[in-house]
């Protein structure tokens, strides 16, 4: 190294040309406050690159979420719309069925009469008003008949008891006796309430 | 010096590297923007924005209790892309093994679910290729319930779609199908669904969604255009139930006298409310195309006939109001009554001079008698009674087709009609109309406008209100007097026993019309009963009317509905049974 060079090299260099005179020992900096403010910290540093990290990985979850939750509304909404089919195929039925001349058709089969003579009795004075005459067996509207009112919906809905089958007008079938699977079933009902304790 | 040079370089070089980007940038710009801007949107608007019609719903029309008597539903028209029609695999999703299917396969399922043919499903797909190689749309069953088609599409045939489509039930059959009426395929055809179509129809909304490549909606994307406004609910009078009753009762009877046509109503007295208007021969409107076309409305409005005897309640009631009678007025009615031209007024039995007072002569419906308490009033009085009782105009309820009836004026009437009318010939009413003559007579003499539609809701308002401003016909005195009268007819007439209701004092009407066939009358009858109970508070107006029945061509055939359907009535609704007993009026002298 001339002389020479050195006017003309890099501010950092005279710093450089001494060295190799002197003898190497240990300098200890000591960064002055200033110095030490400016320098970049590794804490600052490290929540930064973990805060956009964070956010990343943030977006991509509601991104993710939100996709996730279209498909479930598409699902859910699919699921809508088929327990609105349900709904609809339950409700047309259950007016049908409740149409009065199936109604009718249905009590009169199970051996329900129409009492065409009815009669009140007035609590205030136990008074009886009008006049009661009890139902004979044919006193049904359609008595056996089929109802003449038609309704194309209901062609095939069968009687609770078939016409054939219920051989007494007006008299009720029995209800079947419970077998031995339903005396079984008894014990196993919801337990009975317990006694009300009083002080 | 070369560290300067570099410098210079290097940010040469920076800013050659930015001019580029840069440009790229531009050119790309230009490229999507200006070049295939057109393209792209086109494109762009198509993979993402599907449009949809958000279809509203017709209202209902329910009865006075909610019922429904026409119900709208969804129907489901099975549809197929015939260029796809093909063999196709599936995935049994049990086993999870490939399965092949043949198209025969499929439209034997189809055809079986349906209950139609397969031969017949086949043609129509090649009926469709016939037209069209790349046809991609025909139907194969239309109109489908909806778990059919929901058994179809879990077939999962891959050409097979399906169509929604809002469709109409009425669940309960006949009951009402007169006055309900239906839809046809072009929309309502008669009754209230035509009639009051404006307060049912619902207006169709629209709007646009976007979607993903893979079909699925995305979130937040849809814009509704236009709201879909459903149709609004009709509220009416008519008790279902009742309905059903009248209409069972009136058919048992008009086919065991082999009637023609025979309606029967029910008036609620303080309101005018028809409670049921029955007609036979009646539609299903689930089924329309089994009833001649002739039935399809209500004869109830729109079928005006010669009543007969019934009107005489009406004169006596008019005379009764012009005071020129009272009840118990002493009149001797001789064997016939002369007017001109040398014809002659009978009654329906043969007898000589009778001594029978005003009351007499109704309860005994004697067209001699009726003639000369006629007598008392003008022409012109006789023709504004019947137009006050509402006669020769139609009812407030201005059902579809309906008529007005006959009411000949004073001026250009002959003298022999002018009697006749009194007695309820040489008139045409409907039974609408005698209906609520019969309401004026059970409501003290004010007539309430007949209702059928009590209003249409729409988002909890009511609109189409009826009218309910009554109008004083006769007065109380007059009214309150035919009304005994006519109890008299159940007390004491022939056929009284026939209308007797156990408990209730009955007042009531009978009438057996001549039927006139191109002015000669023949011996055709219409038959009717017209009456009201409870006598000593009217609650309730029953009219019956058999059209040319063939067995039983006296007033005694609609004798027998009318009490069933009275009784009915009564019973439906809690009226207090009848505690003291009916005045007796002296009926002779």
């Amino acid at each position: 190294m001339s002389a020479l060079a050195q006017p003309l090299g890099a501010p950092a260099a005279p710093a450089k040309a001494p060295e190799p005179r002197r003898r190497l020992r240990p300098v200890e900096v000591t960064p002055s406050r200033e110095q030490r403010r400016q320098r970049p910290r590794a804490l600052a540093a490290t929540i930064a690159v973990s805060g956009v990290f964070a956010i990343l990985l943030a977006q991509l979850m509601l991104s993710i979420q939100l996709s996730e939750g279209a498909y479930r509304i598409t699902a859910a909404e699919g699921q809508l719309v088929e327990l609105s089919r349900s709904s609809q195929v339950l409700s047309e039925n259950l007016a049908r069925l409740e149409s009065p001349q199936n109604l009718a058709a249905q009590a009169e089969s199970l051996g329900m009469v129409v009492n065409s003579s009815s009669a009140y009795l007035r609590l205030a004075d136990a008074a009886v008003l009008g006049t009661p005459v009890a139902a004979s067996a044919q006193s049904g509207v359609l008595d056996g008949r089929a109802s003449t009112v038609g309704n194309v919906l209901l062609v095939d809905v069968p009687l609770v008891v078939p016409a054939a089958a219920g051989e007494a007008l007006g008299v009720a079938p029995t209800p079947s006796s419970p077998g031995p699977l339903a005396s079984a079933e008894e014990p196993t009902g919801p337990e009975p309430l317990p006694a009300p304790i009083t002080q | 010096m070369t560290s300067d040079r570099r410098t210079r370089r290097r940010v040469a070089a920076t800013v050659l590297v930015m001019v580029i980007i840069v440009s790229a940038f531009v050119v790309r710009l230009v490229d999507i923007q200006v070049v295939r801007a057109a393209d792209l949107a086109t494109e762009a608007e198509a993979r993402r924005s599907i449009p949809q019609t958000l279809q509203g719903l017709r209202g209902d029309i329910v009865d006075r209790n909610g019922v429904a008597l026409a119900d709208s539903v969804y129907r489901y028209d099975i549809t197929v892309s015939p260029r796809f029609v093909g063999d196709y695999t599936l995935v049994n999703s049990e086993t999870g093994e490939r399965e092949k299917h043949s198209v025969w396969d499929a439209l034997t399922s189809i055809a079986e679910l349906t209950d139609t043919d397969p031969l017949d499903l086949l043609e129509r797909i090649e009926t469709a290729l016939e037209a069209n190689p790349n046809s991609d749309h025909a139907y194969l069953v239309r109109r489908v319930p909806t778990d059919v088609f929901q058994q179809v599409r879990d077939l999962r045939v891959p050409w097979v779609y399906s169509e929604r489509i809002a469709s109409r039930t009425y669940p309960n059959g006949q009951v009402a199908g007169n006055l309900v009426g239906f839809l046809g395929t072009d929309g309502p055809q008669t009754g209230l669904e035509l009639r009051l179509d404006e307060c049912l129809s619902a207006v169709n909304g629209s709007s646009t969604f976007e979607r993903g490549a893979d079909g699925v909606r995305l979130p937040g994307s849809t814009v509704v255009h236009q709201e879909p406004i459903d149709g609004g609910t009709l509220h009416t009078t008519i008790d279902s139930d009742l309905q059903w009753f009248a209409q069972q009762k009136l058919e048992e009877q008009a086919r065991a006298v082999g009637a023609d046509w025979a309606t029967a109503m029910v008036v609620s007295v303080r309101d005018g409310h028809i409670i049921a208007a029955a007609d036979w021969p009646t539609v299903d409107p689930n089924d329309v195309n089994s009833t001649h076309p002739d039935n399809l409305g209500s004869r109830i409005f729109s079928w005006p006939y010669e009543p007969g005897s019934t009107m005489k309640s009406i004169s006596i009631a008019a005379m009764l109001d012009a005071g020129v009678t009272t009840p118990g007025e002493r009149i001797g009615v001789p064997a016939r009554y002369d007017t001109i031209n040398g014809w002659q007024i009978r009654d329906a039995w043969a007898h000589d001079g009778l001594k029978l007072t005003t009351a007499g002569i109704l309860m005994n419906s004697s067209n001699v008698g009726t003639s000369l308490l006629g007598e008392r009033l003008t022409f012109a009085q006789r023709e504004q009674y019947f137009r006050d009782f509402g006669f020769g105009s139609p009812t407030a309820v201005s059902f579809l087709g309906e008529e007005s009836g006959i009411v000949r004026p004073a001026d250009s009437i002959d003298g022999h009609g002018a009697y006749m009318q009194l007695f309820g010939q040489s008139i045409s009413v409907t039974s609408a109309q005698m209906a609520q003559a019969y309401q004026a007579i059970a409501n003290g003499g004010v007539l309430q406008p007949l209702t059928l539609v009590t209003g249409c809701e729409r988002e909890d308002e009511m609109t189409h209100l009826p009218e309910t401003e009554g109008t004083r016909v006769i007065s109380q005195q007059a009214a309150n007097q035919t009304v005994q009268i006519l109890e008299s007819v159940v007390t004491e007439g022939f056929v009284g026993p026939q209308l007797t209701v156990p408990g209730y004092r009955v007042a009531a009407k009978t009438g057996t019309a001549e039927v006139p066939v191109n002015g000669v009358y023949t011996s055709e009858r219409i038959v009717s009963v017209a009456g009201l109970a409870p006598a000593e508070n009217p609650e309730f107006v029953v009219i019956v009317t058999l059209g040319k029945p063939d067995t039983m061509k006296v007033a005694a055939a609609a004798a027998p509905p009318f009490q069933q359907i009275m009784t009915q009535v009564l019973k439906t609704f809690r009226v207090a049974p009848s505690t003291q007993p009916p005045p007796r009026l002296p009926t002779t002298w």
